[in-house]
């Protein structure tokens, strides 16, 4: 699904030169829940902007679904990004001005779709987080917890292939944290691939396979471990 | 100043706001001061005394259906009827409107037989009333005496003996001593006319003339064969105009019914002649009062966006111990900086702009003091804007440091 | 894609409602205030003859004193003498000639209720018509014998014939003109240009003549001009004969010809004359005419003065102005946007999709502040009409090709106004904004 080959990213500014990513490289199969774990400033976030065609990297190559992406133009990214990702952020990143409905429907706007076809698809990713009845709502009248399931929702109804999630449950209480994470749980059984960032080791331990960064590297733990499995593939 | 350091950063940061800032400025002093000049000069324009009771004036101009008419029988039963309306102070007939825009003008002489050198005049055709009822002021000698009146024709060139002159037009033709006395002479024309008389002011016919104030006035009546016409200057007691204004065509027409009659105020003819510079006045200064107010707008809109922005730096500010005071007087100092350069990129703007205007459009030269004015204005106006959101960035509390956003 | 933008865009605005109003006047008065200007400037320089402009020229003469040129730009008279523009009349090179000038007289009729009134009369040869294209609604102009000999025959203007006849073929019916009867010959159509090219000396914008009169009758009645009358010497005239045969210009001439060699002709034919003058002792300035085209003319005479010119450029660096405020506001307003930005972008939306969205609000702006600088140049130009006390009234208003430039300005400005921030919302990196503080 997602295959990263010595990846490099690194920021300039007028002054320094940091390097986010050094020589990353990761797959990730079809269907796998990958957490990602490490420090603050390990290059976690840089990674998955790299992963979700926000950022381009600076060297190495980078496959999303068989497809090498480094060449890409913009307008052919946000297509890619459009289609085959969805986003969850810690924060929500709902779009405070539009109700539930029509947050759900800026990335079917993009994709193209008829009313009829957008009005299906956002009325039935409703349902599924349980939240067909505030359709009208703004985003601050929800909990925290509700947010999140809208966003959720949001990342769902284009129906992506692989589910990018940025500390989904940083801003919430451990109740909530936990019925989000059951959600993302219940999509990955339907065959959605996950990565997801945190700092909860407990939920990292619920993926089917953890990796750490660390200085803008897999750790050499995870390193190792990825050339065993390249090398019996 | 400890400040300015970490307030050029911070402009450095925000470069093209604050450039924005500065380039309306500088436009705006551009055409501010540009404006402002145009402005004056012709507000003293319009301001010049004219010598005359403009407002209290009242003019009639008629035209007998039929040629064939006795016009000085006419005149005099027409003024002695206008004498008798109550609230009229005195009449008399003009061969043409003061400050109307249309007039007759000639060259005049101190010298006979002159072809060049001479000055240029309004001439007057009119009667012995005229000094009252237009309201001049004798400054000098003596007005005409009936026995003096003739009658002229466009035909008949019988030029008058004596002649009463403006001051203006007596000290061209007889710079530093009295004219009184003396002689003027018209174009390649030895006849001499005795000056008998000198009139303060009286600013002719064309507003906008380079020798405005030129006016000269013979006793005459002037009738136009074949195609006759008259003029009359109506002067009545102040407040008393719109009053007897209206009863001045019915009383004409009933005495003589077969002309055409059309009534005017001095003061409309003169509004009239000044119309087109009283809309550049009015125009201008829409555009100057609308520019600032846009400017001022914008600035309030754009330090208040800018300020929200730094909300929690001014909080953490406040928080290290900035007082309120410090932290007004940051946002100030930067808008100063920031209206500084505008003025400065407008000063210069501004004379180039006036170049052009001057070569151009024979508009006025812009002086250094109108400009540093309005530049002051300016400044006075960006800080004033600033003050608002500078003033609430100052009482913003302390919290904000620890809040998120 | 577009309807979507355009609702977030209507979404937006009212979001932010002090913000979006103080742009939206800011494009309204910027515009308001230049097509003001604009629209008097293009109405003042509208040609009525542009039809016939290569064709038609007006005649100017040198005949001016030896010392001093005559006090315009183009250093000559802008009327000829009655002696010279009965000499040009003579010469049959031109397809048509119009000698003329303004009068005025007055109307009065026998046992009728009208009282009289003083009409403005144009006294002027009969190809006056045919010349400037104006059309007859009935009857025709008087024979060519009247421009020389005197014969008592007007055309009225539809104007006149309405308040004389009630607009009914008045063709050979009479008419008491300064208490004497004359003929109607034919009643023009209405015809009113404005600026009046063909007669700017007498006030540009002006209503045309309520009256035309052969040019035949000046002996007979001792017709003097109600236009200029200038000199550069003072001469005796003794009897009206003697000013026709004076050097005082007072006589409007323009010509029709209809190709360069008809062109030349003519012009050899004024140097024949003014050579004929010279020896006469006339013309002592170095020989000099003019055969000036509508549009230069137009030019020339400075209808658009440069009060005007001030004021066209004025208002377009005070629209200038307001761009840059809303340069400045939709900035700020982009910017505080930005993490919505960064969501559509992490959502699909390509940075040419997240251009257009903010283009497309800007775009809005424009369109409200036109339709309100619209009404803001209808308020200005009833302001101008007030100022110049009428005289403006055939000029100070809009036609729709003034409407469309409104509008059409008002978008242009802010799609200007809003290129810049929309480009830089669109290049913001989304990253930043996605992650929490």
């Amino acid at each position: 699904m997602l295959k990263m080959q010595s990846i490099r990213k690194s920021y300039r500014t007028d002054t320094i030169e940091t390097h986010a990513l050094r020589d990353f490289s990761l797959e990730v199969a079809e269907g796998e829940f990958v957490s990602v774990t490490g420090p603050s400033g390990s290059g976690k976030t840089t990674f998955l902007n790299i992963a979700g065609l926000l950022e381009t990297p600076t060297g190495g190559q980078y496959l999303l679904d068989g497809q090498d992406v480094s060449n890409l133009n913009d307008r052919e990214r946000s297509r890619l990004r459009n289609e085959k990702i969805g986003f969850i952020f810690q924060g929500f990143n709902l779009i405070p001005d539009l109700n539930l409905f029509d947050n759900i429907d800026v990335p079917l706007r993009y994709r193209g779709f008829n009313a009829k076809e957008r009005k299906k698809r956002i009325e039935k990713v409703l349902e599924q987080v349980g939240l067909s009845a505030r359709a009208k709502h703004l985003p601050a009248q929800l909990s925290g917890g509700q947010q999140q399931r809208v966003a959720i929702a949001r990342a769902l109804a284009g129906e992506p292939r692989f589910l990018l999630a940025d500390e989904p449950t940083g801003n919430l209480d451990s109740l909530m944290a936990r019925q989000v994470m059951e959600l993302l749980e219940f999509i990955n059984e339907w065959g959605t691939t996950i990565v997801m960032v945190t700092h909860d080791p407990d939920l990292a331990r619920r993926a089917h396979r953890n990796i750490q960064v660390v200085d803008g590297q897999l750790s050499d733990l995870q390193r190792a471990h990825v050339v065993a499995e390249a090398a019996n593939a | 100043m400890l400040e300015l350091r970490p307030i050029l950063s911070a402009l450095w940061r925000n470069k093209i706001a604050a450039l924005l800032i500065a380039l309306q400025l500088a436009l705006t002093l551009a055409i501010v001061s540009n404006a402002s000049v145009i402005v004056g000069e012709r507000s003293e324009k319009i301001a010049r005394p004219t010598g005359m009771a403009v407002e209290d004036i009242i003019t009639v101009f008629f035209q007998p259906v039929s040629q064939n008419y006795d016009m000085p029988a006419a005149v005099s039963a027409d003024l002695e009827l206008l004498r008798n309306i109550p609230g009229v102070l005195q009449a008399t007939h003009s061969n043409h409107f003061p400050l109307s825009g249309s007039g007759s003008a000639s060259q005049y002489y101190n010298k006979p037989n002159q072809e060049t050198g001479g000055e240029a005049a309004n001439y007057y055709q009119t009667n012995p009333d005229f000094i009252e009822a237009l309201g001049l002021k004798l400054a000098e000698g003596r007005n005409f005496e009936v026995s003096e009146m003739q009658i002229a024709s466009i035909n008949e060139n019988r030029d008058s003996n004596v002649v009463i002159i403006t001051k203006q037009f007596a000290e061209t033709l007889y710079p530093g001593e009295s004219a009184v006395g003396k002689y003027l002479y018209g174009d390649r024309s030895s006849h001499p006319i005795e000056i008998i008389g000198v009139v303060e002011r009286h600013l002719g016919a064309w507003v906008s003339w380079s020798r405005a104030g030129n006016a000269v006035f013979f006793p005459e009546l002037f009738l136009a064969e074949g195609n006759l016409f008259m003029r009359y200057l109506i002067r009545t007691e102040p407040g008393q105009r719109d009053a007897v204004l209206k009863q001045i065509e019915a009383k004409l027409s009933e005495r003589d019914p077969q002309r055409v009659i059309e009534v005017e105020t001095l003061e409309e003819e003169k509004n009239q002649s000044y119309a087109r510079d009283n809309t550049m006045i009015k125009v201008l200064a829409a555009v100057m009062a609308l520019l600032t107010f846009i400017i001022a707008l914008g600035i309030v809109g754009l330090t208040s966006f800018w300020i929200n922005q730094r909300r929690k730096q001014i909080g953490v500010r406040r928080a290290l111990g900035a007082t309120r005071a410090a932290i007004g007087r940051y946002f100030l100092l930067e808008n100063c900086m920031i209206a500084g350069t505008g003025i400065a990129l407008g000063m210069a703007a501004a004379q180039i702009a006036n170049g052009v205007m001057v070569e151009s459009f024979k508009q006025p030269a812009l002086p250094m003091s109108v400009m540093l004015t309005c530049a002051l204005i300016l400044l006075g106006v960006s800080l004033a804007a600033a003050l608002v959101p500078a003033l609430r960035a100052a009482n913003t509390s302390p919290a904000m440091a620890t809040r998120n956003v | 894609m577009f309807g979507y933008y355009f609702s977030l865009a209507m979404r937006s605005l009212r979001s932010t409602p002090v913000m979006s109003a103080l742009m939206i006047a800011a494009i309204a008065v910027g515009v308001g205030a230049s097509m003001t200007t604009l629209t008097l400037n293009y109405m003042m320089s509208q040609n009525a003859l542009q039809h016939k402009d290569q064709v038609l020229y007006a005649v100017q003469l040198d005949s001016w004193g030896a010392e001093n040129a005559a006090n315009n730009d183009s250093q000559m008279p802008w009327e000829l003498s009655y002696r010279d523009a009965t000499a040009l009349l003579r010469s049959d090179i031109p397809v048509r000639q119009v000698a003329m000038h303004r009068w005025g007289g007055t109307v009065s009729q026998e046992n009728s209720e009208l009282r009289p009134f003083t009409a403005d009369i144009r006294v002027t040869t009969a190809d006056f018509f045919a010349l400037f294209d104006i059309p007859f609604i009935h009857g025709g102009t008087w024979n060519k014998e009247a421009d020389t000999n005197p014969q008592r025959q007007v055309v009225l203007s539809k104007a006149t014939n309405e308040k004389l006849f009630n607009g009914e073929n008045s063709v050979g019916r009479t008419i008491n003109l300064s208490g004497e009867p004359y003929t109607v010959m034919g009643v023009i159509e209405h015809w009113n240009p404005s600026p009046k090219v063909h007669d700017l000396n007498n006030g540009a914008f002006n209503d045309s003549a309520d009256i035309y009169l052969p040019f035949g009758l000046h002996r007979q009645l001792q017709i003097y001009s109600w236009g200029n009358t200038n000199g550069w010497k003072s001469e005796d005239i003794e009897s009206y004969e003697d000013f026709l045969n004076s050097h005082y210009v007072w006589i409007q001439y323009w010509v029709e010809l209809e190709n360069s060699q008809q062109k030349k002709d003519y012009e050899n034919f004024l140097t024949a004359y003014i050579q004929s003058q010279k020896a006469e002792g006339r013309y002592p300035r170095p020989l000099k005419f003019g055969l000036t085209q509508p549009s230069e003319w137009l030019v020339v005479n400075e209808v658009l003065s440069d009060d005007n010119r001030v004021l066209g450029w004025l208002s377009l660096a005070f629209l200038l102005v307001c761009v840059i405020n809303a340069v400045a506001l939709l900035l700020a307003k982009f910017l505080r946007k930005a993490p919505e930005a960064g969501v559509r972008r992490a959502l699909g939306a390509s940075r040419g999709a997240i251009f257009s969205q903010h283009l497309m609000e800007s775009g809005c702006i424009g369109l409200i502040g036109g339709i309100a600088g619209i009404l803001l140049t209808v308020a200005g130009l009833s302001g101008i009409r007030l100022l110049q006390m009428g005289r403006f009234d055939n000029i100070a208003s809009m036609d729709w090709v003034m409407v469309l430039a409104a509008i059409g300005l008002a978008i242009v400005a802010s799609l200007l106004a809003g290129l810049y921030p929309a480009w830089r919302i669109s290049r913001t990196n989304p990253s930043i904004y996605l992650k929490t503080q």
